[in-house]
């Protein structure tokens, strides 16, 4: 041992001997001093000082990186571990190259080539450690200097420790933080969007694409703005126009298109699923949003009215502060010149509700009210700002200039918001034609479980009234609810028991599960009928402290206390390690300081800080988003909107501009389409016929040089070509709808039901304390077969066909849908119950539409919007329809039975048994049930193989 | 191009979403060999996790606590800013209502309605390990963590991970299969998401009546001739749009899944299928009694699959939240698992089995060794613990006898202590994976299961 450490100092010693004579480095010793303090030891402080020497009395490998010595001298593998002056014979080298050991171990740690070159550098020229003194004064000096060499500094508020906030970074990993110039116009060429495209494809000497067909053309445009596909007589008609004047009918089609309704339910989809829509809180309640869907409407409304994205943005965080400005001033408008009503300001701040969210008698209540603000900061962030937040909660953004003071300036800024069930009247334009409906199927179930309920209680009562008379004090008797807070107040008095009739009494085990289970259905169906009240899922302004989440409500206020807490003014802090326990130092709200973006409430000195007024704090914040210098704002919704498009953003990751998510293609033009926005009015239907009038929008999907296009754009990042994609699970259950003549195309209201495999309808669903009542569909066709956008989303009970088909879930939020093919989708497609359906009603339709069996194959492709078919598909399809005919004429389906009463089991917590009870299912009482293949002859069944066929068809699925 | 090189290793694990589905498909299947082959010596080859959903006592199971028969009922104060239903108000110690033996050669305590476990033969194949700790103390939170890492859900599950990894032994199968009790769990699918891992990773949540995956067969009406010829002419259509669309590549993976829809149709009744099982088997498991036989049932399932080659299985079992009335509940839960678990251990062992399957037994957290008063009466229940909890292991590579320790209450773990990332690393580690090389590409970084990496446990495996 002592040889050892004699001869790793000699070894120290010859190096440091050595250093001024690297002669083979063009590095003097100052440069040295400089490379280390600023480059190399930030670099082993942020991917090696985890083991190797944060925690001395931890070190992995007894490997220590705090000291020249001890980072020659090596760990316990023995042998030095780096060779001043020879790269090649030092162990770390290999080590960071992942070269025999591998280092960091982490896949996302590791080095990369440049990281690796500094440290090969450095060893080569002598490994350098100036002395902590030389150090400080290195980094004193390139902090003061306002010209960094290595990099981009970024001005902020403040890192938790220097060595972040004077950090620099690569520019092209900030790129979205950066004020830009505005990019001029490649020129000679026709469309700004074909021009700048048109510089890359030169470089790669690729052209674009043809044009793709007409026919082709009215697919891809309608299901792209509408999500249906185009009727048999649009497509006839566009290509008639096209024929005459392409151009002009192109244009015709995207003005007929943007002006339906259905494109605000298409375009609404895309932005729910940026904001994580549901039905339901999620987590272990699942607690009903009984109101949800008027934010949803509102979302579609937008869309549909064109309403200008900063209006957009504003509305959604800060409607409420709008109109107290608006009641304030003297035209009765708010700052934006507009008036907004009232009802519809408060079911716009829905969005501050999107997240997964509850409370339980578990959780700290300061843990839950933190939780709600954290997921609140971070999706306004990730939706707006394509920047998700989360990240700085417990530690300055690694990667981005975003520090964790700018966090809680941020969550500050939210800290006076809480959510509530706020009075909003109805629109007029609210859709309510389901509420009578949906009422009495609602009062229906819980007055099934209030009669069960009360029965158990009848008997209870009965057996603890004969408990006193058994004691000879019948008249100490006293109701349940009484007998409960005296026993509660006797314990906590002296730690006594009361003298009281057990819990239970009267009730047998089963009892007392079924018990438990009734009280849950009569809360749920008591709290679902706040969907026929004017109310909505919003917000309000109030303290910083937790309501109780089974019902959300604005205190009440007569209670003083609560008000007290309400009114006062929260005092905010850094959380240290994102712990509400550990305060770190005070902050006031504000915005995120790296854009330079000044708020319009701040000041000279506080140029990104927001009103510390209990109100108009997101008013504010929503104003700094909605800005049109901020960088990101803009860049994140143009990019999301040529994502759905393309199918592919120009910046890969439309929820992270950061630094971690995939960099701009084309950033001359994301930038030139941002402005172009902005300076437009911040229009989206603007931005759609932009797009879609480009050359890029209108290519084939089919490259006339295939191989040279696969060997320079593997990626597909040229637009050469324009993607393929499959439809997504709303499309394909809208469009099966369609086909059949089967769709409602009413816009708007309560959520409807749309069948759903009734297994799975059926199967128990634990939410806390209970099991959730069955799914029941709508009762009647029409109400059930709406346009998917319309179906109720349950958190805990995914619809299962739109789930294998990716319909997001909703706890993260969804920047683009997954399309990969898997086996379950052939299930659903071929087997289900609901295709099925589809595929009996479509053969029905077919069969009154035409004739012979010919042109009803050839009216079964025109109705799903499908090239029309080869004589040798239609004679194909003929023959196998012949074929299924013999098939279903020896084989009768059996009629379909709904059940009317559904027998439960549930494992019971009290007895850890299963308990039995019935469940009513008053829907199925009154059904009206969709055309069932019993319903109907050999014939149309055969011909329903041939529109199922059609159904799993690439044609069908694809748009191209 | 990709934002790494696409050397070996990141071939392997960190196809990143970056390559299209299909590119990625193709890699996959192309390099099914290389992926098979983990990175340290393989032990467990499956992984067969029961999974105990509302949080089973470890006081009550394999972490006896005698020091709370003499506090039993008498006042628990607890100091904490962290103000809850758990702190607040009056709180009393409870002590177990069971009686504990130690077991077989390694001595691991049991509590008395273990009847089956504690057979020695059994009971020294167990590594009871007590020191993990969980962040959360809500049920859907503490099981999305333990499932998939992250609390907040939406990450893959531990089961598509593993899938993932190590690949598919059998293409006709699932290669992660769920198995739920009556009602599934708080949470639902997210426990068995494949996040942001492609959708084939997702776990097939296997039913046990009806059809064993959901639409796997056409309606009663229409047979399996019928559904071919179908298939057979859907195959001609689609091979035309092949043809008009040649450039377009996802088609091919499309169609390919027609037909392995079509096998797995043939081949998962049969593995679903037990009453061909001989008597003594399905007497093993206790299939014929009442209150184990939903539970025999699925570790019987679980075996044939894995013999199969299914990759990992994963079974719920619920009603374990026993705030209340603990002594019959948490009675009951054991009893319906005890043998049923027994036998599978038996009959792995018997076949040679047991080294390769690494069985897993855990909650999604611990209880508290206090309570407090629940409707006017002492109710001798236990609350949600986070900082302590027993889990076993068996088979896999695993070393038998006790791993950590809780305090003198049960409180809280104090040795070995580690958090679920730790447990995490280690079933990888098991299963021949390295936690830290099994990552995806997503949302600008690479992923792993444990978030941000962690460390093997010492002790537990062999």
């Amino acid at each position: 041992m002592k040889t050892a450490t004699f001869l790793t100092l000699c070894l120290i010693i010859l190096a440091s001997s050595c250093l001024p004579a690297a002669g083979q480095t063009d590095l003097n010793s100052d440069r040295q001093d400089e490379l280390f303090t600023l480059q190399v030891l930030p670099l082993l402080k942020s991917k090696c000082f985890g083991c190797h020497g944060n925690d001395p009395d931890n070190l992995k490998g007894e490997y220590d990186l705090r000291t020249r010595s001890s980072a020659l001298e090596g760990g316990e593998s023995g042998g030095p571990a780096i060779v001043p002056g020879e790269p090649d014979q030092s162990p770390l080298l290999e080590a960071i190259r992942w070269d025999g050991l591998e280092m960091p171990p982490k896949e996302n740690d590791r080095l990369d080539e440049q990281q690796i070159a500094l440290i090969e550098r450095w060893i080569e020229s002598g490994a350098s450690w100036p002395a902590e003194s030389t150090q400080a004064e290195i980094r004193k000096k390139q902090w003061s200097s306002p010209d960094p060499t290595d990099g981009i500094r970024v001005k902020n508020s403040g890192g938790l420790a220097d060595e972040w906030t004077y950090r620099t970074y690569p520019p092209e990993d900030i790129w979205a933080f950066q004020p830009y110039e505005t990019t001029q116009l490649p020129a000679g060429h026709q469309h700004p969007i074909d021009a700048f495209l048109q510089t890359k494809l030169e470089t790669a000497k690729i052209e674009m694409a043809p044009r793709a067909d007409a026919a082709t053309l009215i697919r891809r445009a309608t299901y792209d703005l509408t999500g249906l596909p185009p009727t048999p007589e649009e497509v006839a008609q566009f290509e008639r126009a096209s024929r005459k004047n392409q151009t002009k009918a192109w244009n015709d089609l995207i003005t007929r298109l943007l002006a339906k309704p259905q494109y605000g339910e298409r375009w609404g989809q895309h932005w729910l699923d940026v904001v994580r829509y549901a039905d339901t809180a999620g987590m272990s309640n699942d607690y009903e949003r009984s109101n949800a869907w008027r934010y949803r409407d509102y979302v579609v409304r937008s869309f549909n009215q064109n309403k200008p994205y900063n209006h957009f943005i504003i509305e959604q965080l800060a409607a409420d502060d709008l109109v107290r400005e608006q009641e304030k001033s003297e035209d009765g408008k708010n700052f934006n010149g507009y008036t907004i009503a009232p009802a519809e300001a408060q079911v716009a701040t829905g969005f501050l509700r999107m997240g997964p969210w509850e409370h339980t008698a578990m959780s700290p209540e300061r843990v839950s009210r933190q939780n709600y603000l954290d997921d609140t900061v971070n999706s306004i962030g990730q939706a707006f700002l394509s920047v998700p937040l989360r990240c700085c909660k417990c530690h300055d953004h690694k990667f981005d200039p975003i520090p964790t003071r700018d966090y809680y300036r941020f969550y500050a800024a939210l800290a006076t918001t809480q959510p509530a069930e706020m009075k909003a009247k109805f629109l007029a334009s609210e859709n309510r034609d389901a509420f009578e409906e949906e009422r009495t199927h609602v009062q229906a179930l819980l007055e099934y479980a209030t009669t069960e309920q009360n029965k158990l209680y009848a008997k209870r009562e009965a057996a603890a009234k004969k408990w006193y008379e058994e004691r000879g004090i019948p008249d100490q008797y006293k109701p349940f609810n009484e007998r409960r807070i005296q026993g509660q107040q006797k314990f906590f008095a002296n730690g006594e028991e009361a003298q009281i009739p057990p819990r239970f009494i009267g009730l047998t085990s089963e009892e007392q599960g079924v018990l438990k289970v009734r009280e849950g259905e009569t809360r749920i169906w008591t709290r679902r009928l706040e969907r026929f009240e004017p109310l909505a899922q919003s917000v309000y302004y109030g303290g910083d402290t937790l309501l109780n989440s089974r019902k959300l409500r604005p205190p009440n206020t007569k209670n003083r206390k609560l008000m007290e807490q309400h009114k006062t003014l929260p005092l905010s802090h850094i959380y240290e390690g994102g712990s509400v326990e550990s305060l770190g130092d005070p902050v006031s709200p504000g915005v995120l300081s790296s854009l330079q973006v000044a708020t319009y409430s701040g000041n000279e000195q506080e140029p990104y800080s927001l009103p510390q007024a209990m109100d108009r704090r997101r008013v504010a914040l929503a104003r700094w988003i909605a800005h049109p210098e901020n960088p990101l704002t803009k860049r994140s919704i143009v990019n999301r909107i040529w994502q759905y498009h393309f199918g592919k953003a120009l910046a890969g990751n439309p929820n992270n501009l950061g630094a971690t998510g995939k960099k701009p293609t084309h950033p001359d033009l994301l930038n030139w389409l941002a402005d172009d926005f902005v300076n437009n009015g911040w229009r989206i239907k603007r931005l759609h016929r932009l797009i879609m009038t480009s050359a890029a929008y209108q290519a084939s999907t089919r490259h006339p040089n295939a191989k040279q296009l696969e060997t320079s754009d593997p990626e597909g990042t040229l637009w050469a070509v324009f993607q393929p994609r499959r439809l997504s699970a709303e499309e394909i259950r809208d469009t099966l709808l369609a086909a059949t003549g089967e769709l409602n195309l009413a816009v708007g209201g309560l959520p409807a039901r749309p069948e759903i495999n009734l297994e799975v309808a059926l199967a128990p669903r634990m939410v806390q304390f209970s099991l959730a009542p069955a799914y029941q569909p709508s009762r009647t066709p029409e109400m059930r077969n709406r346009r998917s956008i319309y179906a109720y989303r349950v958190c805990g009970l995914p619809n299962p066909m739109m789930e294998v088909f990716n319909q997001p879930k909703p706890e993260e939020s969804c920047e683009l849908r997954d399309s990969a093919s898997v086996s379950p989708q052939v299930f659903t497609l071929m087997n289900s119950d609901s295709v099925t359906k589809r595929s009996i009603a479509m053969a029905r339709r077919l069969t009154a539409d035409a004739d012979s069996i010919e042109e009803r194959v050839r009216r079964g492709f025109t109705l799903l919007g499908l090239q029309s078919p080869s004589p040798a598909t239609v004679q194909l399809l003929v023959d196998h329809f012949e074929e299924m005919k013999k098939y279903h004429t020896e084989n009768q389906p059996e009629p379909r039975e709904y059940p009317v009463r559904l027998a439960r089991s549930v494992v019971e917590e009290f007895t850890g048994e299963a308990c039995h009870y019935i469940e009513r299912l008053d829907i199925y009482e009154n059904y009206v049930p969709d055309l069932h293949p019993s319903d109907v002859p050999p014939e149309t069944r055969a011909l329903a193989d041939i529109c199922l066929l059609l159904f799993n068809s690439n044609e069908f699925i694809f748009v191209y | 191009m990709n934002p790494f090189q696409l050397n070996r290793r990141n071939f392997l694990y960190g196809l990143g979403s970056s390559l299209g589905s299909v590119a990625f498909s193709k890699l996959l299947a192309d390099q099914t060999d290389i992926r098979n082959k983990p990175e340290k010596t393989p032990r467990a080859k499956a992984c067969i996790m029961l999974f105990m959903e509302g949080g089973p006592s470890h006081i009550d199971t394999f972490d006896p606590k005698p020091k709370l028969d003499e506090l039993h009922l008498k006042q628990f104060k607890i100091e904490s800013p962290r103000f809850s239903g758990m702190s607040r108000g009056n709180r009393f110690y409870v002590k177990s209502p069971y009686r504990f033996k130690r077991t077989g050669e390694n001595g691991i305590p049991m509590c008395e309605h273990f009847q089956h476990l504690s057979d020695p033969e059994v009971a020294d194949e167990l590594c009871v390990f007590r020191g993990c700790q969980v962040d959360s103390v809500n049920h859907p939170t503490a099981l999305y963590q333990m499932n998939t890492g992250n609390r907040l859900g939406g990450d893959p599950a531990i089961g598509s991970w593993v899938t993932y990894g190590l690949g598919s032994e059998n293409q006709n199968l699932p290669g992660y299969v769920v198995m739920t009790e009556l009602a599934a769990p708080q949470g639902g699918s997210g426990n068995w998401s494949n996040g942001f891992l492609p959708a084939n990773f997702q776990g097939t949540l296997l039913r046990s009546k009806g059809s064993p995956i959901l639409d796997l067969n056409p309606p009663s009406w229409k047979s399996r001739q019928h559904q071919r010829a179908n298939l057979d002419v859907l195959n001609q259509l689609n091979r035309q749009s092949l043809k008009n669309h040649p450039q377009h590549d996802d088609l091919l993976a499309r169609m390919d899944n027609y037909e392995l829809a079509f096998r797995m149709q043939m081949e998962v009744p049969g593995v679903v299928n037990i009453e061909e099982e001989p008597e003594a088997i399905r007497s093993l498991y206790g299939l014929d009694r009442p209150e184990t036989s939903a539970f025999a049932r699925q570790c019987l399932m679980a075996r044939k699959m894995v013999e199969k080659g299914v990759r990992f299985v994963q079974i719920f079992s619920g009603g374990w939240d026993s705030h209340d009335f603990i002594e019959r509940a948490h009675k009951k839960r054991i009893q319906s698992i005890d043998q049923p678990i027994a036998a599978l251990i038996k009959d792995l062992k018997a076949r040679g089995m047991l080294d390769d399957t690494l069985i897993v037994w855990t909650g999604e957290f611990g209880r508290t060794a206090d309570n407090t008063v629940r409707g006017g009466e002492t109710a001798i229940g236990r609350d949600h613990n986070n900082k302590a909890m027993n889990m076993f292991f068996a088979g896999g590579g695993t070393r038998p006898g006790i791993v950590g320790a809780t305090d003198e209450i049960g409180q809280t773990a104090v040795e070995n202590v580690h958090p679920v990332r730790d447990v995490h690393v280690t079933l990888l580690h098991l299963l021949g994976l390295d936690d830290n090389k099994l990552t995806y590409f997503h949302g600008g970084r690479f992923k792993q299961l444990s978030q941000f990496g962690g460390n093997l446990i010492d002790g537990i495996i062999a």
